[in-house]
């Protein structure tokens, strides 16, 4: 699964609260996704363009089970690629449909406004003059990410409409 | 002989769709049954799920759904929401709803009603859920998603990650709580992001069930997968007070040999009271008499690990006889109904208002900025809740201590943050 886009680099402890801040509780759908990183980066959300990267460092989306994936897939983010990820984001970008790699070292590697590319399942990522191997994805959850996330495999199953 | 195994892998092998039983380990990738499922009223925020409702779900008996983030709900599209949600509830055939007013924040009511059981794996909506360790239970927080998916289909997987060991020794000396030995792993050891953290250690014993909550529950803050106790004689003695007799329990042990990433000693009898400077726990951390500079215009006791009845006792213990400083608001929020209706009974609740305290109902509310009580620009709170990331609380401009429920009513009667252990000892 290969994904290639222009990165926005981000430092350490990137934590939910600060991707889906309270605030889009109480905002319709369609508008929480301007809230992403609201506190620690104003302006941010209106300048990213579908099919970019985003780029951390340590410990990214620690925090809550809030849907903060979903706020970084509605922006356009084709790929988060980080030093490493917390375990329940994880699961929560996977579920949405939004590729993600762990590869330690890449906060450091990439920077911003530079073209990335990766392979989710090969587990690399690489930009101009760098490779860094990361962790690949399982099969068993690369097949989630290629059925298009949870909803769609649900529905595909009959479970959902 | 077959590879000896933590207490979690245990849990999880004994749980997979594939050859339950077989040993698992770090990096594998399981596929579970989940045992027991609980729904929150954020659901109805979520529309993912309220636009793709599953047409019918597996286990009704095994579903809880707890109304506590935002109750009573502040606007009119969470009180309609609410409304669909029982509405749901119905239609599935779930009889275990906990409505507004008759519940409490769910971690600590699925365990005051039982619904926390050791060897068994618990799912939640929310990322606290790791609170079920304290009693045994593999309880972990997923996504909206995941919970769909395990709505319709019963079972969920999880990636095996590398086990780290507390071991405890010694006693908590007076004045000294869960939050701060919680602290002290978080300030001296950092995070483990994608692993677990099981506590042994002969230090266990002397901990009250309460205690072990804490500590599970914000187990979250450094990015455990997992926490777990061991079902030793006063978990399994607490949940057998709540679960009917007819039902056996299963609790699983981690193998002698059992392999660890990463010991933590932690002797208790050393530790003081502590908080964690704003913005996370780990390596953030300080005893809070070096703090007391610092001036505090809030003050917050609650949440789901910090509402307890013990909480409460010390909160009142530290109010009796004095006041909350004039420059400083202090909330406190029993954690369930249960704990509400007993500290009335045991006169907790009017010590606190008499001092000039607002007791609300049990609701996460505050811990998550939600409502009853959002902090504003440049307000600086001293909480006993779970987070103190920047904006958790309200005003992204707030600074957030954290520290026991105790340094928070102490600090609320100085207007600075202040060790309890001196308003323990004299006076109330
Ligand atoms: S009390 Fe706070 S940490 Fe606990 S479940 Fe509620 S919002 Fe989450």
């Amino acid at each position: 699964m290969r994904i290639a886009g222009r990165a926005w680099v981000f430092g350490d402890d990137i934590n939910t609260d600060l991707l889906y801040p309270a605030s889009c509780f109480r905002l319709p759908p369609a508008e929480r996704r301007w809230q992403t990183l609201s506190a620690s980066r104003p302006g941010w959300a209106r300048e990213v363009r579908a099919g970019d990267v985003l780029v951390a460092g340590a410990n990214f989306g620690m925090g809550s089970s809030r849907p903060a994936a979903d706020n970084l897939k509605d922006l356009g983010i084709a790929l988060v690629t980080a030093d490493s990820i917390n375990g329940l984001f994880f699961r929560n970008a996977i579920n949405s449909g939004l590729p993600v790699l762990e590869a330690p070292g890449v906060s450091r590697s990439a920077s911003e406004g530079t073209l990335l590319e990766a392979d989710l399942t090969e587990g690399w990522v690489r930009g101009g003059g760098w490779e860094l191997r990361g962790r690949p994805l399982p099969p068993f959850l690369s097949r989630i990410l290629e059925d298009g996330g949870v909803l769609a495999r649900l529905a595909k199953q009959g479970y959902i409409d | 002989m077959a590879r000896p195994q933590t207490q979690i892998e245990k849990i999880l092998s004994s749980h997979a769709t594939e050859a339950p039983g077989r040993p698992v380990g770090p990096e594998d990738i399981v596929e579970v049954t989940v045992d027991r499922l609980v729904l929150l009223d954020m659901a109805a925020t979520h529309p993912e799920f309220m636009s793709h409702l599953p047409h019918r779900v597996q286990h009704p008996e095994r579903i809880a759904w707890v109304f506590d983030h935002l109750v009573p709900a502040p606007t009119v599209e969470l009180a309609s929401g609410l409304g669909k949600l029982r509405e749901l509830a119905r239609r599935w055939g779930i009889q275990e709803v906990f409505d507004v007013g008759r519940g409490g924040i769910s971690h600590p009511l699925m365990a005051e009603r039982g619904w926390v059981r050791p060897g068994e794996i618990l799912a939640n909506t929310d990322s606290h859920t790791c609170a079920a360790g304290a009693l045994g239970c593999a309880g972990r927080g997923v996504g909206m998603l995941e919970v769909m998916s395990i709505l319709c289909t019963g079972k969920t997987w999880f990636k095996v990650g590398g086990t780290v060991r507390a071991r405890l020794e010694g006693r908590l000396p007076p004045g000294v709580y869960g939050k701060d030995l919680f602290l002290a792993l978080a300030g001296t050891y950092g995070g483990i992001p994608g692993k677990n953290l099981e506590f042994q250690g002969p230090g266990i014993r002397d901990l009250p069930v309460p205690t072990r909550q804490v500590v599970a529950t914000m187990g979250a803050e450094i990015g455990a997968e997992f926490v777990l106790f061991p079902p030793d004689p006063q978990a399994l003695a607490y949940v057998r007070s709540r679960v009917p007799s007819e039902e056996t329990l299963h609790p699983l042990e981690a193998d002698e040999e059992a392999i660890y990433e990463e010991e933590w000693p932690l002797a208790l009898d050393g530790l003081v009271p502590l908080v964690a400077e704003p913005g996370r726990v780990t390596r953030n951390v300080k005893p809070v008499e070096e703090l007391s500079h610092v001036a505090v215009q809030r003050a917050v006791v609650g949440s789901c690990a910090n509402g307890t009845l013990e909480d409460l006792e010390q909160v009142s213990r530290i109010l009796t006889g004095r006041k909350v400083h004039p420059d400083v608001v202090l909330t406190v929020t029993p954690n369930t109904n249960e704990v509400f209706a007993e500290a009335s009974r045991l006169g907790y609740l009017e010590t606190i208002v008499r001092a000039g305290g607002l007791v609300t109902n049990a609701t996460c509310g505050a811990c998550f900025g939600g409502h009853l009580g959002v902090l504003g620009d440049e307000e600086v709170c001293i909480t006993s809740t779970t987070r103190n990331f920047q904006g958790r609380m309200g005003s992204p401009r707030a600074r957030i201590y954290l520290g026991s429920s105790a340094t928070v009513a102490a600090s609320a009667v100085t207007g600075h943050l202040t060790d309890p252990r001196g308003l323990l000892t004299e006076g109330g």
